[in-house]
């Protein structure tokens, strides 16, 4: 876990510095706003990374029973779909300057709000069980179930039509990215920074929920 | 397992048919809210195949999900205990599953025959959209009797089913949407292959979650 602190720290420093004043390429309508690919994009891989580990927890639990995989799944799901709500915060202000408008009927856009809803009506299914036991039993059922039903929402249902993003349109995603190296050296580190953050997060998140318990 | 699947699906078609106004009830709920859009969109009428195949959709949807929470609904307390020493968790899933299909089936045809009466129908190719809609219909029951289930252990909470099965089945919903307008118009095989595949993707998972998940749901 220390280890995971100190390069965290290490990468997203790194990746504020140089995502801030390291060249990008010069291209028409996206100029600077390009930078920001640094930060919005790699929320969602964060978010997707969270939600499995979550979903993982949550199987863990109804297979071997202990309370503490639900506990764990569901502070994941809680950071993931914080880091979600980051993510569409910056893609609409990414949209406003590139697109024109804070919202448009993107199948992408669309996809990652159904995304937060379901987390966010997973929420409302623990908060409307009082029994603790039952309450972790019926939640992380229905976390898997939302996971599975997730993956065709967010990874499979825009590529089948045309997208404003890069890289959509009937081509799978990362290779059509037109990223030349000067993004990737930083894009990269970013991805890796903000997923051990949002680890760090969550691991201090159940670390109270653990102690509160006690 | 079949023999058991069999006697629970008679079980429960013997009760809603003894308890009629359980279907009737639900199948006027559909046509009042078919007249309410018959009514709103007024002397104009529906004029474009998209609203009418959107209005369609979710029109089935909200029937949908009226009906499929009853699945698990009148099954008292006691006789949860008696299931538990009879049947798996597997053959009852199963079974509902199977009832909810038949069911919806029904509600779909009916849907459509008063739907395509009052506002008019703009499907050219019939026997591809009674496909879709058995299709439809095996797609939102295998998506949502787990889900039922679900709500059904939240005991005494009858808005949670709503909240938990709309965002969960849109990724069907938007699918048959997008075929139905495809084939409507011009129907042939290259157009829709692509999410015909998808949706027996989906359905394949959602099988096979519910069948998974709802063993260590049922267990206490």
């Amino acid at each position: 876990m220390k280890w995971i602190k100190i390069i965290c720290i290490f990468l997203l420093a790194y990746v504020t510095i140089a995502g801030f004043l390291f060249d990008v390429p010069a291209l028409p309508i996206l100029n600077e706003a390009i930078r920001i690919l640094f930060f919005h994009v790699p929320m969602w891989f964060t978010m997707i990374f969270l939600l499995f580990i979550s979903a993982i927890n949550s199987y863990y639990y109804i297979s071997k029973g202990r309370i503490n995989y639900d506990i764990k799944s569901n502070e994941y799901a809680n950071v993931g779909v914080f880091f979600g709500i980051l993510g569409i915060i910056s893609g609409m202000l990414w949209a406003k300057f590139t697109w024109g408008t804070y919202w448009t009927n993107d199948p992408k856009l669309n996809g990652s709000a159904l995304g937060l809803l379901i987390y966010f009506s997973y929420f409302v299914l623990r908060g409307s069980v009082k029994d603790e036991l039952n309450k972790a039993k019926i939640s992380s059922v229905y976390n898997i179930f939302a996971f599975a039903m997730l993956i065709p929402l967010i990874f499979i249902l825009p590529r089948m039509t045309d997208s404003l993003h890069p890289g959509n349109g009937g081509n799978p995603g990362f290779n059509v990215y037109d990223m030349n190296s000067q993004l990737r050296i930083v894009f990269y580190p970013a991805v890796i920074g903000f997923i051990l953050l949002g680890i760090w997060i969550t691991n201090i998140r159940v670390k109270i929920k653990f102690l509160n318990k006690q | 397992m079949l023999k058991k699947i069999f006697i629970i699906v008679s079980k429960d078609l013997k009760i809603d048919l003894s308890q009629g106004h359980l279907f009737f009830s639900v199948a006027l709920y559909l046509v009042s809210s078919i007249f309410v859009v018959y009514l709103s969109f007024g002397s104009v009428g529906i004029n474009d195949l998209s609203t009418w195949v959107s209005l369609f959709w979710v029109l089935i949807l909200f029937g949908s999900i009226t009906s499929i929470s009853k699945s698990f609904l009148h099954e008292s307390k006691k006789r949860d205990y008696y299931y538990y020493f009879l049947v798996s968790p597997t053959e009852l899933i199963f079974s509902k599953l199977l009832y909810n299909f038949f069911y919806l089936i029904i509600l779909c045809f009916v849907a459509f025959g008063f739907y395509s009466l009052l506002i008019g129908s703009f499907i050219e190719s019939h026997l591809f959209f009674y496909f879709i809609l058995i299709v439809g219909s095996l797609s939102i029951s295998n998506c949502l009797t787990l889900v039922s289930a679900i709500s059904y252990q939240v005991r005494n909470n009858s808005t949670i089913m709503s909240v938990l099965s709309f965002p969960i089945i849109l990724p069907i919903l938007l699918i048959l949407i997008k075929i139905t307008k495809i084939s409507a118009s011009n129907f042939s095989w290259n157009l829709v292959q692509d999410d015909i595949y998808l949706l027996i993707l989906l359905n394949i998972i959602t099988l096979s979650l519910s069948k998974i998940l709802f063993g260590y749901l049922w267990r206490n």
